[in-house]
């Protein structure tokens, strides 16, 4: 049997959980004990898409996930993706479409689409990957500028 | 603050001896957690336990000829992304499809959303209408059910308590298809779904809805209206007019009785054709 | 105009913005709000004694307020809390505030609230508007106008069309939710909020707090989108009271399902319109308005005598009538959604508009042009039409949705809507620059909140008028003891009125350069040189650092200020029966085109192609721009179709969630193309007009229109669900 208190490794840390009870969600783990708050506190019902994380390099919504129950997982908020080349060519197209205006959903975005890019790789269709987004809501852009992106960042792919 | 302890069993003895631990509704039990948070706000029981099948060795997929067996942890996007499964079972992948978004489906299992047994589940209609089984292990050793006797109400299954869900079960590859209507196409609960397949062995049709009270139901009378894998359209008629009086739909936030009846008489028809027209279909070369 | 990378890009993309959300202070408590049981009733008690209990915990209710406030109590229409009647279901009636967000909750739920509830009011039709019944509503405004003469126009009519619209209230969803922390500094009550409107908010925490102005400080934070929503205060009162009751720093965050039920949201509304149609013109018009307005309406009638100006449309009809109520009721307070109630009293207008032509059998694009206002002529209340792009966009519009027609497929429609905006103009601010020998500092109270309108918008009218690169120019945000005044970031505005004052404190900074290099003013340029900035006027150059005097270089810059206070247009008060009608400040048209696909036997509709022909003065920032219509669009989609919010007969809000409230998805959006159409002069710098607003209002017309063309369905009703377009295909 997995014990708990255990470990739980973000952006390549280790974190102790013994101090974490076990009700408490990863999304308040990340953002208040750890401060990595790029990781953005939206509905807490797994509707916005704001609080996307990487668990094992799969996007998750952190906020409908009890941090004990990824001990001994790697999790990879958007500052861990600061060193990621994929996750640089998601930057650089958003930043060339235009395609964030308040931001707060964006950090979910790209953590979001660099972890679909890595998950479906090269064989992945521009409409794919647009549609496989669609868990991640916008209020400002009108998506139109995103999906801008996302076809950028797929012509793009080496 | 920690009113419960975190049990993450790594064998299947180990999670049923989980399961006996403390009084009967202080235990939750949790396959990709994507329904927990919800479970932990207003108990009638303190929450004492929960116990994470995470570590089972149950996020299984195999195929032996015809049939397939999914492991109840599975989560489903690793399902949807099986190389054959759109292709042999065309119903499955867009029902699986239909859960969620990807974030969600990269945690959430086709044993949670059995055990969490929704009417609006997109799941379960296609799972009825696959004529799977649910292969449930327990102290007492283990048994299998047919989805259509697994599934009561919201929240409500033949799940003893310490049982488990191992896996499910398609007896066959089937060609097949789940369309579904929401007021939003993404991210939304279906108002109707509607599930169609069509069994080589049987030489028959299984059809089965969603958006259903108290469960989604197989339609055996809709079924015995189609004579063959391409039935025409007067046999589809009939069988959507028999499946749109005969539904036990109700008028909710999301749609009316009447709306509904509407809908499953639509899908039906288009599902039919579009599982008839498939690749995977025994009468397209 | 080059592209150019929003300067606030990299770090949102890296999560390195800090909105009100993840702001933390030492010491600091979580506040959280008691919501009141029912929708209305009295009430008989509030027992805060078991949240006191919990440890560390502090609690506040209406006693506490009255004891260290007196003077706080006084605004009955929105009391910080109720003291005897509860207006609205969830209403705070008391605040709590714990070390953890966990203990906050626990003892919110802890206080004990006794309520002799009552049958909520909610239905706002089904009796005389001017005589409502004890069970209805209260009217809380009323407007009325007429001109000309109406019994002529529709006693002699070839025929006359009425019809009744109906639209469910939408809510603003800014992805992120209020927050904010309040301190208590000596005499100063600070709090650091996520606000579209830093000086409103101080002057509205003042009022509702009884305390002078100089006693409070606002100060702005990045805000994750307001659309309305972040225009008045709505947490801010209460953590600033429960600061003061713990003498600790007070973060209180809504959670979301707090967001729907507490948000100043727009609310349901019913709009007959009847037209006398003589000769293939209209001759007469008459529409009447009811408004749902919860609790209260922002700033007394403003939304009644506002919207209700849209709702005869920009056409030339010489007889009128209009008429507004806005009823109270037990739902939360009215408040201003992007383009307050335009979008819902167009809807109206506009499908009416395409429901004629089809009555008529004539192109819907000519008989709109037929009628539509050009510069000179008057509106509906006398007002002089500006410089009007409206006819220019339509005949544009008209070409496209031509060609796309033969586009085409079985059960597609196309068609169009048009609608206009009044840029508040009129709402004045002022503008601080300083010019240091490295960069250019706008000194502001109000943070960006994503349309880009101050980080871009006001940024570059500053760079137009000192040729100066945009990275050398930086927003520097200021609380409001320090920033310049301003009426902040709503109404379309920003560029349009602020971006006058920075054009002002500008021209000022160019003049003195000029002086200083004796050259003309408009001669000079600001370029940059190793690092410094160099004014350059012909041969002259000069280092920046060497025009500014000590004094100056050691103040960090030369200052320069502006002022802009607009005015407003005039109206014929002949024409006023009752109420207050407000005139327009700036005529900013839109013409739109969609192609839709109605499913026939499902009602289901999926928008194919979408196109915005924005008359738009003049584009300072194309980007800029384009994102706002982009935008703009896209929520306006989310109106026409899915978007609702639900009240249950206890009256609940019964869809408090993003699941059940639903905002459009990645999925739903089509292409949209923009264009825009230049050259109708604004009041805004080089003529810019204000584009937050004009984009929303005619998509809901739009859409219903090409769901008519589609499948010859009148749509009615707003959002445009599959089951009401099922039954206007009379599926059902």
């Amino acid at each position: 049997m997995t014990a708990s208190p255990a470990r739980l490794t973000v952006n390549a840390v280790p974190v102790d959980l013994t101090p974490v009870p076990v009700d408490e969600r990863l999304l308040d783990t990340v953002r208040w004990r750890l401060g990595l708050k790029g990781t953005k506190d939206g509905c807490r019902t797994g509707d916005c898409g704001a609080c996307t994380v990487l668990i094992d390099g799969r996007s998750v919504l952190s906020c409908l996930t009890l941090t004990h129950e990824f001990a001994g997982a790697s999790v990879t908020t958007v500052e861990g993706l600061e060193g990621d080349p994929t996750a640089a060519r998601v930057r650089a197209a958003f930043e060339m479409e235009g395609a964030l205006q308040c931001g707060y959903c964006t950090p979910g975005f790209v953590v979001a689409l660099t972890s679909l890019l890595k998950e479906l790789g090269a064989e992945a269709s521009a409409e794919e990957l647009t549609e496989d987004l669609g868990g991640n809501l916008c209020r400002c852009t009108g998506y139109t500028a995103i999906v801008r992106a996302v076809r950028r960042v797929h012509e793009e792919m080496p | 603050m920690a009113t419960f302890s975190f049990v993450q069993p790594s064998t299947t003895d180990e999670a049923l001896a989980a399961l006996r631990l403390g009084e009967p509704g202080e235990t939750m039990i949790v396959a990709g957690g994507t329904d927990v948070l919800f479970g932990l706000e207003g108990r009638r029981i303190p929450l004492k336990r929960v116990v994470s099948l995470r570590h089972l060795p149950w996020k299984t997929l195999s195929w032996a000829g015809e049939s397939l067996r999914i492991g109840s942890t599975l989560p489903l996007r690793t399902l949807e992304r099986d190389p054959d499964l759109r292709r042999r079972i065309p119903g499955l992948w867009q029902a699986v499809r239909a859960v969620g978004s990807v974030a969600l489906r990269h945690r959430a299992t086709l044993g949670g959303n059995l055990v969490r047994s929704s009417p609006a589940s997109d799941l379960i209609p296609i799972l009825l209408a696959l004529d799977s089984e649910v292969d449930i292990i327990g102290m007492e050793g283990e048994r299998s059910l047919p989805v259509d006797q697994f599934v009561r109400a919201s929240r409500t299954t033949a799940l003893g308590s310490g049982e488990l869900i191992r896996s499910v079960a398609i007896p066959e590859a089937r060609a097949s298809a789940f369309l579904w209507q929401r007021v939003r196409p993404a991210n939304d609960i279906s108002q109707v779904g509607v599930a169609v397949a069509y069994s080589p062995s049987r030489k028959g049709w299984r059809i089965a809805v969603g958006g259903v009270v108290p469960r989604p139901v197989l339609l055996p009378q809709a079924e015995r209206l189609l004579s063959g894998p391409f039935p025409g359209a007067a046999e589809l008629r009939a069988a959507a007019q028999e499946a749109s009086m005969r539904v036990p739909f109700a008028t909710d936030r999301r749609a009316t009785e009447e709306y509904r009846r509407q809908l499953v008489a639509t899908l039906l028809q288009r599902a039919v054709r579009a599982a008839g027209s498939h690749p995977s279909s025994p009468g397209v070369p | 105009m080059t592209f150019t990378v929003r300067p606030d890009a990299d770090a949102k993309l890296r999560g390195q913005v800090a909105f009100a959300t993840d702001l933390s202070v030492p010491g600091m408590l979580w506040g959280a709000l008691v919501p009141a049981p029912v929708a209305r009733g009295r009430i008989r008690s509030i027992d805060l004694g078991p949240a006191r209990a919990i440890d560390g915990a502090v609690a506040i209710g209406p006693a506490d307020l009255a004891r260290w406030l007196p003077s706080a109590i006084g605004d009955a229409e929105r009391p910080v809390f109720p003291t005897d009647r509860i207006q609205y279901h969830s209403q705070p009636l008391a605040a709590v505030a714990a070390p953890t967000r966990e203990l906050a909750r626990r003892a919110a739920r802890a206080v004990r609230v006794d309520v002799e509830p009552l049958p909520p009011i909610e239905e706002i039709e089904g009796f005389d508007p001017a005589h409502p019944g004890p069970d209805h509503p209260e009217v809380i405004a009323h407007v009325l106008a007429r001109h000309g003469d109406l019994d002529a126009a529709f006693g002699s009519a070839d025929f006359v069309l009425s019809e009744t619209y109906r639209t469910a209230g939408v809510c603003q969803v800014a992805l992120e939710p209020h927050a904010c922390i309040a301190e208590i500094r000596g005499e100063v009550w600070h709090v650091t909020t996520s606000t579209q409107t830093p000086f409103g908010t101080r002057e509205d925490l003042a009022s509702m707090l009884g305390l002078p102005e100089e006693r409070i400080v606002v100060e702005g934070t990045w805000v994750g989108g307001g659309f309305g929503g972040k225009g008045a205060p709505l947490v801010e009162p209460y953590a600033l009271l429960l600061a003061r009751a713990s003498d600790r720093p007070v973060c209180l965050a809504l959670s979301y399902r707090e967001e729907f039920q507490l948000g100043r949201t727009s609310l349901p509304s019913i709009v007959r319109i009847e037209s006398a149609v003589k000769g293939g013109r209209i001759t007469g018009r008459r529409a009447h308005w009811r408004l749902d307005a919860g609790a209260s309406l922002p700033g007394r009638d403003f939304t009644t005598g506002y919207a209700i100006g849209f709702i005869l449309g920009p056409y030339r009809i010489p007889a009128i009538e209009m008429e507004g109520y806005a009823f109270r009721t037990n739902k939360p307070p009215l408040g201003p959604h992007r383009a307050p109630m335009a979008p819902q009293c167009v809807f109206a207008e506009e499908s009416h508009m395409d429901h004629l032509a089809a009555r008529l059998g004539v192109d819907p694009v000519a008989f709109r042009r037929s009628h539509v206002w050009k510069e000179g002529d008057r509106t509906h209340l006398g007002q002089k039409v500006g410089p009007f792009g409206l006819d220019r966009c339509l005949e544009r519009a008209g070409a496209l949705a031509a060609t796309w027609r033969k586009d085409a497929a079985p059960n597609t429609g196309v068609a169009m809507g048009v609608g206009f905006w009044s840029t508040v103009t009129g709402a004045g601010g002022e503008a601080r620059l300083v010019l240091s020998p490295t960069e250019l500092k706008i000194i502001e109270g109000e943070r960006e909140i994503g349309s880009g309108s101050v980080i871009r918008g006001i940024v570059a009218v500053a760079e137009t008028v000192l040729g100066i690169s945009r990275d050398r120019v930086r927003v520097d945000y200021h609380d409001t003891r320090s920033a310049p005044f301003d009426s902040g970031v709503f109404g379309s505005r920003t560029l349009a009125a602020l971006g006058q004052a920075v054009q002002k404190a500008a021209l000022v900074l160019r003049d003195e350069l000029g002086k200083r290099l004796s050259v003309p003013a408009d001669s000079v340029r600001l370029t940059e040189e190793n690092g410094e900035l160099v004014a350059v006027s012909g041969r002259h150059r000069a280092l920046i650092r060497s025009l500014l005097t000590e004094t100056e270089l050691a103040a960090g810059g030369l200052t320069s200020e502006g002022r802009h206070y607009g005015t407003s247009g005039e109206i014929d008060t002949a024409r006023i029966v009752e109420g207050t009608f407000y005139p327009y400040t700036d005529f900013t048209g839109a013409a739109h085109v969609a192609m839709v696909k109605v499913d026939p036997e499902t009602g289901a509709v999926r928008v194919m192609r979408y196109a915005a022909f924005q008359d738009a003065g003049k584009i300072v920032d194309l980007p800029t721009a384009q994102g706002s219509i982009e935008g703009g669009v896209a929520m306006g989609l989310g109106t026409a179709l899915t978007e609702e919010t639900t009240w249950a007969e206890d009256g609940h809000l019964s869809n408090a969630g993003l699941l059940d409230y639903r905002i459009p998805t990645l999925g739903e959006i089509p292409p949209i193309e923009v264009h825009f159409e230049e050259g109708f002069s604004g009041a805004g710098p080089y003529g810019a007009k204000g584009l937050g607003e004009p984009p929303i209002i005619p998509v809901p017309a739009t859409v219903g229109n090409a769901i008519f063309a589609a499948s010859g369905a009148a749509m009615t009703e707003i959002p445009m669900t599959p089951e009401r377009v099922a039954r206007a295909l009379k599926l059902l």
